[in-house]
């Protein structure tokens, strides 16, 4: 009997991890393990059914009757007709990598952390470690259309944690890369350095005065800060369900004239998506633009029931249905200078570094953590201040940036929603923010 | 059982232990959009995680296929010539440990009448208060975990769960709420579909508040938050030698209010996966890790234990991509003097945005709250528009106030609402 889906995709993901532990000079693991996920989407009669299954199962140019079966099954139990939109496919080639990790022995990678290992130094450190992973798959696509992809992808990176410790007082200075571009842990000094110092200023930081400021947001906080207040809230399924205040705002002014926010899957950074994950192309889509609401980011359910933005920007855990996601997502230049922005500023504080974000886009609350911070008091520089976060409401702070700078820095990461993380990049210049709300312990 | 044979046969000429985890899991569920059912899924998992040590250095491999355990068990071998080698005192024989699965109901079935009616009753729940339903999902899970090493130790258990969540928006207030356990008896659609709703709905029209310092009740869910972000950190072993714990060096000494406890009890009823052995077959136990105020206790695996010369505390859990143990807790019961955290004034919070942005080595946070409201007289009152609490973890282990008697069970923690005097909370009013 044949049977009656609407559409289906298949999207096959198998590979190697290879995670390298060193802590404190010993090698805690060091070793390689296989996943081989597969996912079958059906278009029911209604709406979508869903079935994950080990990989050695789904052949995706040859897709089992079973399992089509199985997953048009599953949508028996939907209530609401959903309907998707034909979107161009087609995919971009991956970049050749200038080292392929693939390539170097695991001997040679542990020899190389270690080494690095020693430049995470310092009178104060009382601990050291450094993380590496190298996450090699090969992703496969098929559709009800006939569309075929499939591609291979090598992600790797490491981070590495410095604690620094005096008279009762413990403090973390945490550097990482993570790169689609090749291994990037060869002569990598700086950040252990980095990581070193970081940690052994803080214990000489102060903690921070709450309370409303003017704030300077570094480059990588300031991608944080759009991938946060922006990017989520501009997800097509999250403006569907009527969990974002960016509904019904397309074409209205939204922040400040400054301001232009991207997400960009097809950009070769480590959000790159050659094809998205339901077999459409990948192409930037600007969200906002001069401080106007342009585009929504969308997946094929998305873009046919609320139309305004592209497709391209749905994607998944291996084994895991895609779901809209952002990707590359940064605030494009502007053209004023580093110091005109801090000068500007005059009384306020710069806040750097990202310990990560969280939003709720359907209150419009945001709120974000930077590393560490500076108190900036007549245009200049003072002291350094330690856990200081930023939190607020997403439309009255689009209106608050008054600079935008002309340095834009891109940094990876990866992103959490729904229960799925994905490797993505944030980025922007240097922001001003006016009468930003800054979390501290100490107050007035 | 085959395979387990199989392997632990093939590896016994080339490793001094072998240990084997076998997890095999099934689930079902739905996901609600709005009013409807937009997606139905259904899931097969696999997982065979291979542990080899050899002259006291220990390698790990995992799989998802387990056709290609040949290849997983060489990657193992491969992986413990790395590792730095510990004076290793061998993984545990056989104990007559009861396999009667403490965590497993035989009504959840992989049945879509069952997550049909689970769906209604939350959207029946939600109801009693007029918000509108953005997403929410009902699923059903089993498992069986089959745990073997080479010194004939051989465990196998079964277990379920099913898990619930809404979603719901008022204008421009939000209310999420859950649900979970392995007995469906445990679980309370209509209320929790009732929870979203009121924080949705009640949440509207709130004010600004002024800065200033406020008593703080923070529910289960928020201050369970604030344990994962730093206190749970700070009792692992592994932490505690490596100088990465606030706690190193304060055994026997205060860390809290002398009425507090933090107590790892793996046979508490109220508990999600209570089992008998833990991660690595090790018999459970309870650990108290603060007892009436004192550190008592750091969290230890084999590994962390048998390196630093410690008593192994059972505490293994299996989490992440390479399925290695790796310390963890199985029920964080923590228990204070009971009171009515409700009656007198202070901010309830329901939830917090940005708890994992936490220092975990210092233990200050500032995070904005979700769904505030002022509570007095034994019940949340008049709603807060916005706000941003600091404070540090550690020393909020000082203040509280109070416990409620009612707890919640969140993951791996068993947490009450909890009243803290004298937090400070950033407002935008004036």
């Amino acid at each position: 009997m044949t049977i009656p889906y609407r559409y289906y995709d298949i999207r096959r993901v198998s590979g190697e991890v290879t995670q390298i532990d060193v802590d404190n000079g010993k090698v805690d693991q060091a070793g390689t393990s296989f996943f081989d996920k597969a996912v079958i989407r059906v278009l029911g009669d209604k709406g979508w059914g869903v079935f994950s299954v080990s990989g050695k199962e789904a052949d995706c140019e040859k897709l089992s009757e079973n399992f089509i079966r199985e997953a048009y099954a599953t949508s028996k139990v939907t209530t609401v007709d959903i309907t998707i939109k034909d979107t161009p496919s087609s995919i971009h080639s991956v970049p050749s990598m200038r080292e392929n990790p693939a390539d170097v022995s695991l001997d040679e990678k542990v020899s190389i952390l270690l080494d690095l290992y020693k430049s995470i130094e310092g009178r104060d450190i009382v601990s050291r470690r450094i993380n590496f992973i190298e996450k090699d798959e090969t992703v496969s696509f098929s559709d009800s259309h006939g569309h075929f992809y499939e591609y291979h992808l090598c992600r790797n990176g490491f981070s590495i944690m410095a604690v620094a410790s005096r008279s009762g007082i413990v403090q973390m200075g945490y550097e990482r890369d993570h790169t689609i571009s090749g291994l990037n842990i060869r002569h990598r000094y700086d950040l252990a350095h980095e990581a070193a110092n970081r940690a052994e200023h803080l214990l000489d930081a102060r903690p921070c005065k709450g309370g409303i400021m003017h704030a300077v947001l570094d480059p990588e906080l300031a991608g944080v800060f759009a991938h946060e207040a922006v990017g989520h809230a501009s997800e097509g399924d999250l403006v569907k369900e009527g969990s974002s205040i960016l509904k019904g705002k397309i074409g209205e002014t939204i922040g400040s004239p400054l301001l232009t926010i991207v997400d960009d899957p097809s950009l070769t950074e480590f959000g790159f998506c050659p094809v998205d994950d339901e077999g459409s192309e990948t192409k930037r889509t600007d969200i906002i633009k001069n401080g106007i609401l342009m585009s929504y980011l969308h997946s094929k359910e998305t873009l046919a029931s609320m139309g305004n933005g592209d497709a391209g920007h749905c994607r998944g855990m291996p084994g895991i249905e895609p779901i809209v996601r952002m990707s590359n997502t940064f605030i494009e230049n502007g053209d004023s200078t580093y110091d005109e922005i801090i000068e500007t500023c005059k009384s306020g504080i710069l806040l750097k570094g990202s310990r990560g974000g969280q939003v709720d886009p359907g209150r419009g609350m945001f709120q974000f953590n930077a590393e560490y911070g500076y108190i900036i008091q007549n245009g200049e520089l003072t002291d350094m201040v330690r856990d200081v976060s930023l939190s607020g409401e997403i439309l009255q702070t689009l209106h608050s940036i008054s600079l935008v700078g002309n340095d834009l820095a891109l940094h990876p990461g990866y992103c959490g929603k729904g229960g799925q993380t994905v490797p993505v990049t944030d980025g922007s210049p240097h922001l001003l923010l006016n009468n930003a709300v800054v979390g501290g312990c100490e107050i007035d | 059982m085959k395979l387990i044979d199989e392997i632990l046969r093939a590896a016994e000429k080339i490793t001094d232990e072998t240990e084997i985890l076998l997890a095999r899991s099934e689930s079902i569920g739905a996901d609600l959009k709005q009013n409807d059912i937009a997606i139905g899924n259904r899931t097969q998992g696999f997982g065979l995680i291979i542990r080899v040590i050899n002259n006291g250095k220990i390698g790990v491999s995992c799989t998802d296929n387990p056709d290609s355990w040949k290849k997983c068990l060489d990657a193992a071998l491969v992986s413990s010539r790395f590792a730095d080698p510990i004076p290793w005192k061998g993984l545990p024989g056989p104990e007559n440990l009861s396999q009667e699965p403490l965590a497993y109901d035989n009504r959840i079935t992989p049945d879509p009448d069952l997550i049909m009616e689970l769906i209604s009753q939350l959207k029946s729940g939600s109801d009693k208060y007029p918000a509108n339903i953005t997403s929410g999902s009902a699923s059903l899970a089993w498992s069986e975990h089959t745990l073997a090493n080479s010194n004939g130790l051989l465990y196998s258990v079964k277990g379920t769960s099913a898990h619930i969540s809404l979603e719901m928006i008022a204008g421009q207030s939000t209310g999420f709420e859950h649900d979970a356990s392995w007995n469906l008896d445990l679980i309370d659609p209509e209320k929790t579909g009732e929870k979203a709703a009121f924080f949705a709905s009640k949440g509207q029209g709130g004010e600004e508040i002024k800065t200033g310092s406020y008593d703080v009740i923070f529910s289960p869910t928020a201050f369970s938050q604030l344990l994962d972000a730093a206190i749970i950190p700070a009792l692992s072993g592994r932490n505690v030698h490596t100088g990465r714990s606030f706690f190193a060096g304060k055994s026997g000494q205060m860390v809290a209010h002398e009425a507090i406890s933090v107590i790892d009890d793996p046979f508490d009823t109220r508990g999600l996966a209570n089992c008998a052995w833990d991660g690595e077959g090790m018999p459970v136990k309870k650990i108290p890790f603060i007892e009436n105020g004192i550190l008592k206790s750091y969290a230890y695996d084999l590994r962390t234990a048998y390196r630093y010369d410690q008593t192994p505390t059972a505490s293994a859990v299996r989490l992440g991509q390479s399925g290695a143990p790796s310390i963890g807790n199985h029920n964080l019961v923590l228990s204070g003097p009971e009171i009515s955290v409700f009656d007198e004034k202070g901010i309830f919070v329901h939830d917090l945005i940005g708890a994992h942005t936490a220092n975990p080595m210092s233990g200050d946070f500032s995070v904005e709250l979700s769904s505030p409201f002022f509570a007095h007289d034994g019940e949340l009152c008049e709603p807060i528009r916005t706000g941003m609490i600091s404070g540090n973890i550690f020393e909020i282990l000082f203040r509280i106030e109070g416990c409620s008697k009612d707890t919640r069970t969140l993951g791996s923690s068993i947490i009450p609402y909890v009243r803290i005097s004298d937090l400070t909370v950033i407002g935008r009013g004036s």
